[in-house]
C-alpha cells in the first residue's frame, strides 16, 4: 500500500519535485525579504528619531559675554600687581629706569626698547632660560613677546594705489625705524616673505632682487589704517616719514584693539590696513575672503617686554615665569622665592595701570581662569557690578561669609532674621568659593548664547560657522554646549534658556506618577481578578468587558476632558485639598492639582493595566490551579498564593507599560490645567505642577532657538525616564520570572 | 450492569445513578460504583468514555467547569458529597488528586508539601510532616539535601512523586490519581507503580489509566466504561481485575482488554 502512494502520479516528481520545492522557498525568500524590509523601515525610524533629538541637545554655540572673563582676571592681577608692597608703579617709563638702576633689589618690567636706552645701568633677565633678542622674540621662544602685523587685502593694494604705495614704503623702511620706537625688527626673511606677498597681491611685475620704484612725492588718496594699540607706534612713524616724504593724501589711524581693526578689515570693509598683534584667525580670514578680501599678511616686528635689574644686581641672571608670579605678587623678600637669593625685600618698579604693557605681562604671566580666582575677589567683582538690591537678595537667599555681611547691614539682617519669615540665608552655611564663581559668571560675565547650531552642523561645518559667528556677532566665542547636563537636570525652569533646566518638571512627572500607579495599579488589577477568576460569563459581565477593551482606545483628550469635569470641578473640595485643610499658601491651583492629574492618567492607563492583567491571569496555567484546589485550597487561596504570583510578571509588565504612556502624555493633562510656566518645586499632591512632556510642548513653542535645544535635551531626560522604567519592567519580569522556575 | 459486592460500609465511596452534563451535553449516564476501601482500584476505557470525568466528580473537580453538573448521588462517608451544605473545599481536602501532568507548585520542594497542610490548619512539626510525606512518596531521600529548591528542578518522574507527596500531606482518605505515569518514562512508571501499591495500605486509590498492563498489573479492581452513541459514557463492567482480565463478562471487555478496540 506505501509503495502504491509512492508511485502516484499525483505528487511531482523529478525535476518537477526540485522546480515544487525551489518555489515554495522562493515564496519564504520573498517574506522574509518583506519582513527584513519592514524591520529596517522600524530601527531607521528609532534611530533617526534619537539622532534628531541629540542631533539638537549638543552643538556648538556662538557665546557673547558682557565681560570677558579674561579682562576680569587681568584685573585682578593688574590690582595684585599695583598693589603688592614696596610696588612703585609709573606710566613714565624713564622714572622706572632711572629707580631700578640705583637698586640692587629692585625687579621691574618695561618695552625692550627703554631697557636698551639704560643698557648702561640695566640688564635684562633671561626669562625661563631664554635670553631676550630679535631672534627669540620673533621665533615665540621668549615668553613675554609678541608679533606685530599688518594686513591688508589683495583687492585692496591693486585699487587703492595709496594703500599699494604706503604698504611698499612701509616695508621697504620698516626695519630702520623699528628699533627706535622700541621694537625688535623682524627678520630678513620675515620681511621678504612680507614683500613676496604684497607683489603677489599688488600683480606687479618685477625682476627678480627688483623692486619697484617708492616716489611718495605728490602722491594722493586716502588710507584708514585700524587696530592694534601696540602696533600703532610703529605705524604713525611710517605714516609721518611717508608723509614727510611727500605724500599728500590723507591717512586716519585708529587704536581700537586687534580684533576690532581686522573686524573692519574683513567683515565691514572700512578699513584698509589693519594692525594687529597677532596672526589672522581662520575664521576672520575666511570672514575677508567672503567679502572679496584676500588677506595680506606683513610681518613688521616684534615687541617683547624686558624683565630688568640694575646692573648692581649680582644674584640675579634668569627666572622661570612662577617664579615672576611670586616676584610680583606676594614675595616680600628674594629669599622667599629662591633661598640662594638675598633675604632682602623686593621692590619692584611695573608700568601703571593705563599702560598695555601691564596687560600684556599679567595675560602672559598669570594666565588664570576666573574660576581658580579667590573667593574674595569673586565676591568683589559681584559687588562691584550688581546692584545693592540684587547682592541683598543673593545674600538673603545665601551669606557669602559666615563671619560677614557683604551687602546688607547688621541691624537690618538681624532683623530680618528675627522675622516670622526668616530667609534661607539665616539658616544656610555660606556659598562656596564656586557657588561665587557661578554668581560672578552669571551676573557680571552674563554669557549669552546668540546662536546654536546642531551637533551634525557642529562636526561638519565648522569652518562656516565660524564665518556665520564672526559675521553676525564677532564678539562672541564659539564653545561647545551640551544642552543636557546635570546642572539642566537639577535646575528649575528659568525664562533663559541658558539657565533653565527640568527639575521642577521631573519632579512634577514623578509625583503625577506616584498617584497615577497608587490609583490605578490596586484598582486595575482587582477588576482584572474578578473579571477573570469572578465573573460569571452573563451579558452584564460580558458588557463590561467589551467596555473596558473599548476604553483602552478612547483618544486621552477625552480623559482630559472627564478628569477636568470630575476631579478637577466636581470634586475641587477633595482634589484641592480642602477638605483635608491643605490647601497651599498663595496657590491658585483650586482643583487643578497633581492629585487631579494623577487620577486622570490613573483612569487613562486603567484599561490598559485591567487588560494586561487579564491576560497574565489567564497565561497561569489551569493545571496550577487545580493542583491548588486538589488539596483543598478555597478560591482565595488559589487566587492569592498560585495565580496572582504567576501572574505578577506579566501584570507588572503590563502595568510599566502602561505607565509609560502615562509619563508620555500632554493632552490630558493640558486640559486638567498642568502649568506652562512654574518654578517651584511641588510638594505634594495638592501643589500645581508641570510634567516633562507639557514642559517640552512649551519649549518648542518658544520662538528663541535656544529653546528647542533645551526641549531636546529635556526630551532625552524624558526618554531616560522611560528606558529606566521599561528596564526595571524587565528586571522584575525576569526576577519573578526566575522564582517560578 | 453490576451488583454490589461488597457488604455495607466496607467501600470508600459510592456513585449512585450518576449522570454528569456539560451542559446539555450528558458526558456520562448512570453510573453506580462503589469502590472498596484500601483497594486499588482501576478505571478503564477508550478515549472520551468519560472515565475522567467520573474520576473527577468523585472530589468535586468538576465544579471548576462552570457548565458542569452532575445529577445522582456520590456518597462519602455516609453522605452525598454534592448535598448543598458539603464544601467542596471539605471535600477535596479528604479526597486527594494527582494528575495526569507532574504539575508541582513553582515553590520549593519543601513548600510543595507544606502548603496544602499549612492552608489546611496543621497545627503538628510541619517539618515531620514534610519528611514523612516525602518518605511515604520514596521522594525523601533523593531530595532530602535540596528542599529549598524549586519543585520545578525535579525529573519529572520524581515531580510526579512530590505531587504525590503533597496529596497525602494533607492526610486524605482517598487518592484520585488521572493516569498518573503517562507523561513519564517506563521506569519513572515502574516507580509510581510500586509506589502506588504501598500507599494502598493507607489509602483507597481509585486510577484512571489507558495502560491495560498497568491496570492489570497495579490495581484491585477494575471498571471498564464505554460510549454510546450519543457519545455518553457508561459502566460496562466491574469486578475483580483478575476476573475481569481472565474471564470477562461482557463482549466488549473482552474485545477492549484484547486490544481489539479503543
Amino acid at each position: 500500500m506505501a509503495a502504491q502512494e509512492l508511485n502516484s502520479p499525483a505528487y511531482p516528481e523529478g525535476d518537477a519535485l526540485k522546480g515544487q520545492i525551489a518555489n515554495r522557498h522562493l515564496v519564504g525568500t520573498v517574506w522574509r525579504s518583506i519582513f527584513l524590509g519592514a524591520t529596517i523601515v522600524a530601527i531607521i525610524a528609532l534611530v533617526a528619531l534619537v539622532y534628531n533629538v541629540v542631533d539638537e541637545s549638543f552643538g556648538l554655540v556662538a557665546v557673547q559675554n558682557d565681560v570677558e572673563p579674561e579682562a576680569l582676571v587681568r584685573a585682578f592681577f593688574n590690582d595684585e600687581l599695583l598693589n603688592s608692597r614696596n610696588t612703585f608703579a609709573s606710566e613714565n617709563d624713564d622714572e622706572l629706569a632711572a629707580a631700578l638702576a640705583d637698586d640692587p633689589y629692585a625687579i621691574g618690567f618695561f618695552g625692550y626698547a627703554y631697557y636698551r636706552e639704560n643698557q648702561d645701568s640695566l640688564r635684562t633677565l633671561r626669562v625661563n632660560g631664554i635670553e631676550p633678542n630679535a631672534e627669540t622674540a620673533e621665533n615665540g621662544r621668549y615668553l613675554l613677546a609678541r608679533p606685530l602685523f599688518i594686513y591688508t587685502a589683495q583687492n585692496i593694494v591693486r585699487q587703492n594705489p595709496a594703500v599699494s604705495l604706503f604698504t611698499n614704503y612701509y616695508l621697504t623702511y620698516v626695519s630702520q625705524e623699528i628699533e627706535s620706537v622700541g621694537y625688535f625688527p623682524a627678520s630678513e626673511s620675515s620681511i621678504a616673505a612680507a614683500r613676496q606677498s604684497w607683489i603677489q597681491a599688488d600683480g606687479i611685475e618685477v625682476g627678480l632682487g627688483q623692486w619697484p620704484v617708492i616716489n611718495p612725492a605728490g602722491a594722493g588718496g586716502q588710507i584708514n589704517i585700524v587696530g592694534s594699540s601696540t602696533v600703532y607706534p610703529i605705524t604713525q612713524r611710517m605714516v609721518d616719514k611717508f608723509e614727510a616724504a611727500g605724500f599728500a593724501g590723507q591717512i586716519n589711524i585708529q587704536v581700537v584693539g586687534t580684533s576690532a581693526g581686522l573686524r573692519a578689515l574683513c567683515i565691514d570693509g572700512t578699513a584698509d590696513i589693519a594692525n594687529a598683534s597677532r596672526a589672522i584667525k581662520p575664521a576672520e580670514f575666511e570672514a575677508c575672503r567672503s567679502i572679496g578680501r584676500l588677506p595680506v599678511e606683513m610681518r613688521v616686528g616684534t615687541d617683547a617686554l624686558a624683565v630688568v635689574v640694575s646692573r648692581a644686581n649680582s644674584f640675579l641672571n634668569n627666572v622661570t615665569d612662577d617664579q615672576l608670579r611670586e616676584i610680583f605678587t606676594t614675595a616680600e623678600t628674594w629669599a622667599e622665592v629662591d633661598p640662594d637669593w638675598p633675604n632682602e625685600p623686593i621692590k619692584r618698579y611695573i608700568p601703571g595701570a593705563d599702560s598695555g604693557t601691564l596687560d600684556f605681562f599679567t595675560e602672559v604671566i598669570f594666565d588664570e581662569e576666573l574660576s581658580n580666582l579667590p573667593k574674595d575677589t569673586l565676591v568683589e567683582i559681584l559687588a562691584d557690578s550688581i546692584s545693592l538690591g540684587l547682592g541683598r537678595r543673593l545674600e538673603r537667599e545665601q551669606r557669602f561669609y559666615a563671619d560677614r555681611l557683604v551687602f546688607e547691614s547688621q541691624e537690618v539682617w538681624d532683623e530680618v532674621c528675627a522675622g516670622p519669615e526668616p530667609p534661607t540665608g539665616c539658616t544656610l552655611g555660606e556659598r562656596s568659593s564656586y557657588n561665587v564663581y557661578e554668581l560672578v559668571l552669571e551676573r557680571v560675565v552674563n554669557p549669552d548664547v546668540k546662536l546654536t547650531w546642531t551637533l551634525t552642523d557642529s562636526l561638519l561645518r565648522r569652518a562656516d560657522i565660524e564665518l556665520e559667528m564672526q559675521r553676525q556677532f564677532p564678539n562672541a566665542h564659539l564653545q561647545f554646549r551640551a544642552w543636557l547636563t546635570p546642572d539642566f537636570i537639577v535646575s528649575p525652569q528659568s525664562s533663559t534658556p541658558e539657565f533653565a533646566g527640568v527639575r521642577t518638571a521631573i519632579l512634577g512627572t514623578l509625583w503625577v506618577v506616584l498617584i497615577t500607579i497608587a490609583f490605578s495599579f490596586p484598582v486595575g488589577v482587582s477588576a482584572a481578578i474578578y473579571l477573570e477568576e469572578y465573573a460569571q460569563d452573563n451579558w452584564l459581565n460580558r458588557l463590561f468587558q467589551t467596555n473596558i477593551n473599548n476604553l483602552a482606545g478612547v483618544p486621552s483628550i477625552i480623559y482630559g476632558m472627564l478628569g477636568l469635569a470630575i476631579f478637577v470641578r466636581a470634586l475641587e473640595a477633595f482634589t484641592s485639598g480642602a477638605v483635608f485643610g491643605q490647601v497651599e499658601a498663595n496657590t491658585t491651583a483650586n482643583g487643578r492639582t497633581i492629585l487631579s492629574a494623577g487620577l486622570t492618567l490613573g483612569l487613562l492607563i486603567l484599561p490598559i493595566i485591567i487588560i494586561n492583567a487579564q491576560e497574565a491571569i489567564r497565561a497561569v496555567p489551569s493545571s496550577l490551579r487545580q493542583a491548588s484546589y486538589g488539596i483543598g485550597a478555597t478560591k482565595w487561596q488559589t487566587v492569592w498564593y498560585h495565580v496572582l504570583p504567576n501572574a505578577l510578571p506579566g501584570i507588572l509588565t503590563g502595568t510599566i507599560l502602561a505607565l509609560s504612556r502615562a509619563i508620555g502624555e500632554t493632552a490630558p493633562l493640558v486640559v486638567v490645567g498642568a502649568s506652562t510656566f512654574i518654578t517651584i518645586d511641588p510638594s505634594g499632591p495638592f501643589s500645581k505642577f508641570t510634567v516633562l512632556p507639557i514642559q517640552i510642548y512649551q519649549w518648542t513653542s518658544r520662538p528663541q532657538a535656544e529653546f528647542r535645544n533645551i526641549a531636546a535635551a529635556a526630551i532625552l531626560v524624558l526618554l531616560a525616564l522611560l528606558l529606566t522604567l521599561n528596564a526595571t519592567a524587565v528586571l522584575l519580569r525576569n526576577k519573578y520570572s526566575k522564582q517560578l522556575t | 450492569m453490576s451488583t454490589p459486592f461488597f457488604s455495607n460500609g466496607d467501600y470508600a465511596i459510592e456513585m449512585r445513578n450518576g449522570n454528569i452534563y456539560y451542559g446539555n451535553f450528558r458526558a456520562v449516564r448512570n453510573i453506580n460504583l462503589q469502590l472498596k476501601a484500601r483497594q486499588i482500584t482501576a478505571l478503564i476505557g477508550p478515549s472520551g468514555c468519560g472515565k475522567s470525568t467520573v474520576l473527577r466528580a468523585f472530589n468535586r473537580m468538576n465544579d471548576l467547569v462552570p457548565t458542569s453538573r452532575l445529577e445522582g448521588e456520590v456518597l462519602f462517608q455516609g453522605k452525598n458529597i454534592y448535598e448543598k451544605d458539603v464544601d467542596p473545599v471539605e471535600v477535596r481536602r479528604r479526597i486527594g488528586m494527582v494528575f495526569q501532568k507532574p504539575n508541582p507548585f513553582p515553590k520549593s520542594i519543601y513548600e510543595n508539601v507544606a502548603w496544602g497542610a499549612k492552608i489546611n490548619g496543621f497545627k503538628g512539626n510541619m517539618d515531620e510532616l514534610v519528611e514523612q510525606s516525602l518518605r511515604q512518596a520514596a521522594l525523601w531521600d533523593e531530595v532530602k539535601d535540596k528542599l529549598k529548591q524549586s519543585g520545578l528542578s525535579l525529573s519529572g518522574g520524581q515531580q510526579q512523586r512530590l505531587c504525590i507527596a503533597r496529596t497525602i500531606a494533607v492526610k486524605p482518605e482517598i487518592i484520585l490519581m488521572d493516569e498518573p505515569a503517562s507523561a513519564l518514562d517506563p521506569i519513572a512508571t515502574l516507580r509510581i507503580e510500586e509506589l502506588i501499591q504501598t500507599l494502598k495500605e493507607k489509602y483507597t486509590i481509585i486510577i484512571v489509566t489507558h495502560n491495560m498492563q498497568q491496570a492489570a498489573r497495579a490495581s484491585d479492581y477494575t471498571a471498564f466504561f464505554n460510549m454510546d452513541e450519543d457519545r455518553a459514557g457508561y459502566l460496562v463492567e466491574y469486578g475483580r481485575t483478575n476476573d475481569i482480565f481472565t474471564n470477562p463478562q461482557n463482549e466488549l471487555t473482552e474485545q477492549y482488554i484484547t486490544g481489539r478496540f479503543g
